[in-house]
């Protein structure tokens, strides 16, 4: 594996750090920006008791160590949990080095197994390439563990439907797809928004994801590198439209409140042309109800524009860039009234005004009654993603603990029963993992067989 | 002379066994089971003005003697009851809620756990010492009136209470149950919980010491283990 590995996927700090400056160009264009409200409580909070939970990072690519990286992070944020990454796991041994670069206290093993033998680790968070998902999160899920399962939950719609439905049974267990747009706080605020019909008729999305990257991982060892490499190799890689294009295309569906209807798609390599089958710039037209219809391309040949979503209605459009969002609106669109004074973004001849989550709420401050400093990494839909599983997983534990200590451990039913009704944060379920994987699967087979696949909705069924 | 005695008190002693063992086999014993609800309301100064807490976890057991209507619409006779019992409360399941039963505030349940110690003492306890029957229900629908007087402890410390509550025996083709339903406005300071009263990212917030307890308790009988084979 290259040094430059994190850089060949295309996961890095440095693009998440962006924010900033996509913050400045949006501004410079007019946009106004829509801001969520960060984690950080003020300092004359008192601290109260906290729940403890160890955690464990099965695979260890460029974003299983993102994942490391955001959960060593959890401490700043101040969230009633302490989550300690107890133990790290990669087949590969350069990987497993490079995890406990920012996990040093954690155990590191090269078997999963092992973490799944270790009563005291309650969660674990699986980032393993995508066939492997299946073994590791039925294993998890059958040894008791809380699992996040990176999306898609599998390449197949048979295994991720065995999965989902191993979840559904667990209802002891939180299970959270790693759909992390459905945890951010941003696009939380979004939501209503766009629920509520304040763009008008919403009329088309769109969505990009454009890198250059070879997406290549190289390593002395030809096998190795060829397992390295599984996102380059059709039957076992959805391809960019599964591994990157499942996350907008199921945010898209989450914001209209619908489940895509068919999907047409079209894969070529142009550019990269090594051994790989996986195209490397596709283009797909996913259709909604109403006629609404999703317009998704990326590329690994061509980075200009980088990576955003639209959202286009009869009165205004949103974009979304990382963790934040602007609106534009129709000249003859109704006034709303708060935009008047929220920041604006000039984009060309266009006005976006900024639409923030918790804007009006005064920002952390430090003793001294001072701003305080936000790590960009603590406001990241991962990092949120991540903090809801773990609260949801030591939520759990601690209603287990404490129904048992109230009537006993042996109405099992009785129990599961109770703790289904244990309250969830924000977060994609086994439900959500199954149908973004569903559509994941089909508009990667529209990809390679150029065709147009209608998407029935029994498919999203889960039994 | 001497070995009549020790007789007499053999005999003494089998009766006052027997005695004990028969007003035993006339207890009736009921635990906690699921579909219960304890309910905390209190005042602030700000923002809110009323907090509500929930919990749906309400622990232990109680036992009944003879004269407690364990059948709706049992006909029965006002007066002391031989009860006793216990009820707790986890404090971790206790979460701060809506008006609409809907999760308020991660920040609102630290405060709480923090304020009942709850590192220290894991659970709320009651314990019941006393009960007494005011009046059979109007209709078999309708629940018994008791006064009941027992112990509270909260965040360890224990003071005694007295409080009407309501029980409802409730027959299923499976089993035998009741319903236990009252509440009781109590000053947390007498507790030695000192109300809170501090700057959240809401504003400066203070809150009242009295506060209302509400509860719905759900109790099955417990089945009398089976005969030995013979």
């Amino acid at each position: 594996m290259s040094e430059n590995e994190s850089e060949a996927l295309g996961y890095n700090r440095r693009d998440f750090l962006k924010g900033g400056s996509v913050a400045t160009v949006m501004a410079m264009m007019g946009g106004v920006e829509l801001f969520a409200q960060t984690n950080a409580a003020p300092a004359s909070e008192t601290k109260a008791p906290t729940i403890k939970i160890k955690v464990a990072v099965i695979g260890l690519g460029a974003w299983g160590r993102e994942i490391v990286n955001t959960l060593g992070r959890m401490p700043q944020a101040e969230l009633p949990i302490d989550a300690e990454i107890a133990a790290i796991c990669d087949t590969y041994k350069p990987f497993l080095r490079r995890g406990a670069s920012a996990a040093p206290a954690a155990t590191q093993t090269e078997d999963y197994k092992t973490i799944l033998d270790n009563k005291d680790i309650k969660a674990v968070v699986i980032a393993t390439p995508t066939p492997s998902h299946k073994e590791v999160a039925l294993a998890a899920l059958k040894a008791g563990k809380h699992v996040y399962c990176e999306a898609p939950l599998a390449g197949s719609i048979e295994d991720a439907r065995e999965i989902a439905l191993a979840a559904k049974a667990a209802k002891h267990l939180a299970f959270q797809a790693g759909l992390q747009m459905r945890s951010d706080k941003q696009r939380l605020f979004l939501l209503p928004f766009v629920r509520t019909g304040a763009l008008g008729k919403t009329v088309l999305t769109r969505a990009q994801w454009h890198k250059k990257t070879s997406w290549r991982a190289t390593s002395p060892n030809p096998e190795q590198e060829k397992a390295l490499n599984w996102r380059l190799n059709k039957a076992t890689s959805l391809g960019l439209i599964g591994e990157i294009g499942s996350h907008p295309i199921d945010q898209a569906g989450w914001f209209m409140n619908a489940l895509p209807t068919a999907v047409t798609g079209f894969g070529s390599i142009n550019f990269w042309k090594d051994d790989r089958d996986v195209p490397d710039t596709v283009q797909a037209v996913i259709e909604f109800p109403g006629d609404v219809r999703m317009i998704y391309d990326a590329t690994l040949a061509n980075s200009f524009d980088g990576e955003y979503e639209m959202l286009y209605g009869s009165d205004a459009a949103i974009m979304m860039r990382e963790s934040k969002a602007w609106m534009f609106k129709e000249v003859d669109s109704p006034l709303l009234g708060w935009e008047v004074y929220a920041a604006k973004l000039k984009v060309f001849n266009e006005t976006g005004i900024a639409l923030v989550a918790g804007a009006s709420k005064p920002p952390p401050v430090d003793e001294k009654g001072q701003p305080k400093q936000v790590d960009p990494l603590t406001t990241t839909p991962l990092f949120y993603a991540l903090s809801n599983f773990l609260l949801n997983a030591a939520e759990l534990t601690q209603a287990a603990e404490d129904y048992k200590a109230s009537y006993g451990a042996d109405d099992l039913d009785g129990m599961m029963e109770a703790l289904g009704k244990t309250r969830r944060r924000a977060s994609a379920g086994y439900l959500e993992g199954f149908q973004a994987s569903v559509t994941a699967v089909k508009a990667n087979e529209a990809i390679l067989t150029g065709k147009r696949i209608e998407l029935k909705p029994e498919w999203y069924e889960l039994s | 002379m001497k070995k009549r005695t020790l007789i007499a008190g053999a005999i003494a002693l089998l009766s006052l066994a027997t005695v004990s063992l028969t007003a035993a086999e006339q207890m009736t014993t009921y635990v906690a089971r699921p579909g219960s609800k304890m309910r905390i309301e209190g005042t602030a100064n700000a923002i809110h003005t009323t907090w509500l807490i929930e919990s749906p976890l309400i622990g232990g057991m109680i036992e009944v003697g003879p004269g407690f209507p364990t059948e709706p619409g049992q006909a029965v006779t006002p007066g002391k009851v031989e009860a006793k019992g216990n009820a707790f409360i986890r404090v971790s399941s206790l979460k701060s809620v809506e008006s609409d039963g809907k999760p308020y505030s991660d920040k609102m349940d630290e405060i709480t756990y923090e304020h009942l110690k709850e590192e220290q003492f894991k659970q709320i306890n009651y314990k019941l010492t006393e009960l007494t029957l005011k009046e059979a229900p109007k209709s078999k629908d309708a629940p018994y009136v008791f006064d009941s007087t027992g112990d509270l402890t909260i965040a360890g410390v224990t003071k005694k209470i007295t409080m009407p509550a309501n029980i409802l025996p409730v027959v299923t083709p499976k089993d035998k149950g009741l319903e236990i339903t009252g509440n009781i406005t109590v000053k947390m300071t007498d507790f030695k919980v000192e109300p809170v009263d501090k700057n959240l990212v809401v504003g400066h917030i203070k809150t009242g010491d009295e506060v209302k307890l509400v509860f719905k308790w759900v109790l099955v009988q417990r089945k009398a283990p089976a005969a030995a084979a013979k």
